[in-house]
């Protein structure tokens, strides 16, 4: 195991990871965040919570790992996977007026966070569904 | 050299070149990330040919796929007025404001025809009402607000900046010289922003509204949920 391998998280491999999408940093830099993604999200259309936009996942995710880059930590990832796995289903329908791919960069950001060992829990309930479903 | 002398000389030259660059710049970063159009593969040409599949293929080849409905002037026709008088009058109004005209008269013997002085005013005063609803949008719409960042309201700023000046000068409200000073820095500014930040949406929007297939462009989109 290399010594960037600091509380689990081996920060080279994410750095690494985030080189490999250039595009993505030309994405999250071009974003003119001007909410417009908003409505082409179904998540966000039946809850009507800002925490569904694709962007706000995206930047959320993507945009924090790109911002801290070696100063991630496990919390923030456990954080993020909330976002990116319970507020996300990747049915890739989201579009932009900028024409940035929403959903390859949380997909990016899941594979990231899959490679650190943060997976989709099934066992939490971050959106609440169950006591939706109930209903 | 006064001030006055050297933000009119060699700083104004400065934008300028590193406006051009800028742009080449976001040009070089958009071509750096495109790739060969993949075709799909698991469409069989033959089946596309025949029948009513044939003929809604060729009726789609020569009209255009875009759907209204899906567009930004299909779901919020406001802000779709909003955005397009914004941005006609930030590019339209510079280039035609009077003394503009002068200036660039008194300094190459060449000037484009100009409006009215009233009609200048009128614009920017449309300009600063549109900038405003920007910013009161940011502020208080829940969507574009969990996105914003104080970068976002210091771009808004940049933008409106030099109009605001401009109004102010023009209305001799306030110290001329300090707000013609300002009035020549911010348009600088705006300049070289235009290049580095996200401004540079104004080289973007060409790219994506012909090359990519989205209900946000001239190409037409299949993911709308309506």
């Amino acid at each position: 195991m290399s010594t960037n391998v600091i509380n689990g998280i081996d920060q080279s491999k994410i750095v690494q990871m985030l080189k490999q999408k250039k595009q993505m940093k030309v994405f999250l830099s071009i974003c003119a965040s001007c909410g417009f993604c908003a409505d082409s999200c179904f998540l966000y259309r039946s809850y009507k919570d800002p925490r569904y936009m694709p962007s706000y996942k995206a930047i959320n995710s993507l945009g924090r790992l790109f911002k801290k880059k070696k100063r991630v930590t496990r919390a923030m990832l456990e954080e993020m996977s909330d976002l990116i796995y319970g507020r996300c289903v990747m049915c890739r329908r989201c579009y932009c007026p900028l024409g940035i791919d929403i959903s390859a960069m949380i997909s990016w950001a899941r594979t990231i966070c899959r490679t650190q060992g943060v997976y989709e829990r099934y066992d939490i309930d971050p959106m609440g569904r169950i006591n939706k479903a109930a209903v | 050299m006064t001030v006055y002398d050297f933000i009119r000389g060699p700083l104004l030259w400065f934008s300028f070149i590193v406006f051009m660059a800028g742009l080449l710049f976001q040009i070089y970063k958009i071509f750096s990330i495109t790739e060969k159009k993949e075709r799909p593969k698991l469409i069989r040409e033959e089946a596309k040919k025949s029948g009513l599949a044939g003929i809604k293929n060729y009726l789609t080849g020569k009209f255009s796929r875009v759907n209204v409905k899906g567009t930004i002037l299909g779901t919020q026709p406001h802000m779709a007025l909003l955005s397009a008088v914004f941005h006609a009058c930030l590019i339209v109004t510079p280039f035609f404001v009077l003394a503009h005209n002068i200036l660039l008269f008194e300094s190459w013997r060449f000037r484009l025809p100009s409006f009215s002085e009233s009609t200048t005013d009128i614009l920017a005063i449309i300009f600063l009402a549109c900038a405003f609803l920007y910013l009161l949008r940011r502020i208080f719409l829940p969507t574009v607000r969990a996105v914003s960042e104080i970068y976002d309201y210091i771009l808004l700023l940049i933008a409106a900046a030099p109009f605001v000046t401009g109004f102010l000068a023009y209305h001799q409200l306030g110290d001329y010289k300090t707000i013609v000073i300002l009035h020549i820095l911010s348009g600088e500014l705006m300049l070289v922003a235009l290049g580095l930040t996200k401004l540079g949406h104004m080289v973007f929007f060409f790219f994506v509204r012909t090359n990519i297939g989205s209900e946000y462009s001239f190409r037409g989109g299949s993911r709308s949920w309506e």
